[in-house]
Parts: C-alpha cells; sequence; structure tokens
C-alpha cells in the first residue's frame, strides 16, 4: 500500500513549518526586497535570517528573487550603431528646427 | 532660485539678433556636448524600457528633442543624467502602446505571494550559471525581457531605473516624483512580478 512518493502533495502538512505560521512567511515575502537590499534594521533582519534558516520555502523564494534581480543587472541591450547615432542625431536637430 | 532661469527667459525674447545668435550658437554646443555624452546610455535606457530598438530610438528622439527645448531651463542642480532620465521617462509614459497587452493595472502584493509549496519552489532555470551565461540561454532571455515588458509602466520604469540602471531608490523618486517608500514599494511588486513570470517559465521550459 505504498503511495507514490513523486507526487505526494498529500495532506501530511506538506511542509515541515517548523513553528511558524503561513502568516509568518507571508511578513517575511513582503519584506525581502528591502531584505536584499540591505534597508532593514538589524533586528528585523536578524528576524528574517532566523525564519529562512527554519523555512525552505521562504529560502527557495528568495533565492529566486535573487536571481532575477541578478538578472535584471546583467541584461546588457545591444549598442546603437555609430551610423546610427548620427542618424538620430540629425532627425532630432531637424525636429528641433535647426 | 530662480533667478538664472529667468534671467535666460528674459533674453529668449531675442529682441537682438546678435544676442540671440550667440544664445542659439551656445545651445547647440551645449546640445552636442549632451548628446555625445548620454546617448549610449539613453538609447540603453530606452531598449530595456520598450524591449525593441526601433520603440527606443523613438524614445530617444523624443528625450533629446525635449532636452533640447529645455536645455536653457536646465538647472543645474540636478546631475544632467537624472535630468535626462526624468525626460525620457515622462516620453514614456506618454507613448501610447503600438502593441497591445500592456495593463496598465496596479500591481498588488497578493497576487505574488503563492498559495501552494509548488509555487514557492519553482526556480528560475539558470541554476549554477553565471548570469552572463544564464542570459546567453535564448529562452530565459526571452522570457525575462518579455516579463519586462509585461509589466505596467510605472512598475517598470521603476523596475529598469534602480535594478538595470542602478540608480538609488532616491534618484528613481527624484526621476519619478515619488517619495522613496512609494519607490520601494513599486519595486518589490515589480520584482516579484518578473520573478513569477520567469519562474513559471522553468516549469513548461526544459526541466526534468
Ligand atoms: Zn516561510
Amino acid at each position: 500500500m505504498s503511495t507514490p512518493q513523486r507526487r505526494a502533495a498529500r495532506p501530511r502538512p506538506a511542509h515541515k513549518h517548523r513553528g511558524h505560521s503561513k502568516a509568518d512567511c507571508l511578513k517575511i515575502l513582503r519584506g525581502l526586497s528591502a531584505y536584499l537590499d540591505d534597508d532593514l534594521a538589524g533586528n528585523v533582519c536578524r528576524e528574517i535570517r532566523k525564519h529562512l534558516g527554519a523555512c525552505p520555502n521562504c529560502e527557495v523564494f528568495l533565492a529566486s528573487l535573487r536571481q532575477t534581480i541578478t538578472l535584471c543587472r546583467h541584461v546588457e541591450p545591444p549598442p546603437l550603431s555609430p551610423a546610427a547615432k548620427i542618424r538620430l542625431r540629425g532627425q532630432i536637430l531637424k525636429a528641433a528646427g535647426r | 532660485m530662480a533667478t538664472r532661469a529667468q534671467g535666460h527667459a528674459g533674453k529668449t525674447r531675442r529682441q537682438d539678433g546678435a544676442d540671440a545668435a550667440s544664445l542659439d550658437g551656445h545651445l547647440n554646443a551645449a546640445f552636442d556636448q549632451l548628446y555625445r555624452d548620454h546617448v549610449d546610455r539613453i538609447f540603453r535606457f530606452a531598449q530595456r524600457l520598450c524591449g525593441q530598438a526601433e520603440d527606443a530610438k523613438d524614445l530617444v528622439q523624443d528625450t533629446f528633442l525635449n532636452a533640447y527645448r529645455g536645455l536653457d531651463r536646465f538647472r543645474g542642480d540636478a546631475q544632467l543624467s537624472t535630468w535626462l532620465y526624468t525626460i525620457a521617462s515622462r516620453a514614456c509614459l506618454r507613448m501610447r502602446r503600438k502593441r497591445k497587452g500592456e495593463p496598465e493595472r496596479e500591481l498588488s502584493l497578493d497576487e505574488f505571494i503563492p498559495t501552494s509549496e509548488g509555487e514557492f519552489r519553482l526556480q528560475i532555470p539558470a541554476g549554477g550559471l553565471t548570469p552572463q551565461e544564464a542570459l546567453e540561454n535564448k529562452q530565459l532571455r526571452r522570457a525575462l525581457d518579455q516579463a519586462i515588458q509585461r509589466l505596467p509602466k510605472k512598475y517598470r520604469l521603476v523596475l529598469v531605473l534602480r535594478d538595470m540602471e542602478g540608480l538609488s531608490a532616491k534618484e528613481v523618486g527624484s526621476v519619478m516624483g515619488l517619495n522613496e517608500r512609494a519607490v520601494k514599494s513599486r519595486l518589490h511588486r515589480a520584482r516579484l512580478f518578473v520573478r513569477k513570470e520567469l519562474s513559471a517559465k522553468g516549469l513548461d521550459g526544459g526541466h526534468s
């Protein structure tokens, strides 16, 4: 009578919510950007760190948020070609009536 | 301290031909330098906002045209780059969407709060790679571009200015005319939105 291990999203309180509630997670999630931007007071930071240590869910969430920001920081669009730069300048000055 | 600006405005009446000519010369030289020094940055910014080169060029044109017209009123107490970001951001907000699909809506925090274990655990398919390597993956890069484009403009502007252009929250506030608190609130929502879009992509796209 063994249930398949894979998709066992069964009542078994799916995660080890060790001593914290969903509301705790919610509160943490609201503060994660500020946490990543080092924008929080020391005691709040400690509180978040403590929660993260005990809550794999929030920890994984934090990792993916951090990764999102890192990716954003590294997007480099292609530069304007010298020819396009000159062309654009001409269009601007023409529109300005010069 | 509007004395300098008023002095200029008085002169631009241009009753005097010689004066006007010298003012024009001065303006043109100032504009040329402005364009030379900042066009690359503004084009990059515009591409990040518009998602594609043609729209970005329109935005650059709009921005520098407005800058040209406002140059004699520029107050030296702001950085030129901040001033240009401000002009470009306003121009972006004015630009009509050519393509549909940009809902100008508020993002509520609740829509990003995971409701299931699975949602919590969504990962961005870039594990173990440097950001540069990850972005070489065309699918991921496209997903990121699309996620940013799907952001309502006022959120997109904040995310692009802060996380892509690297401005401080305070600088973003001065560009957008927002207080820091509002900037941070929008930023958090924008990041959560992009995170969700990106990680959802990981679900259907090749993970095993
Ligand atoms: Zn949690």
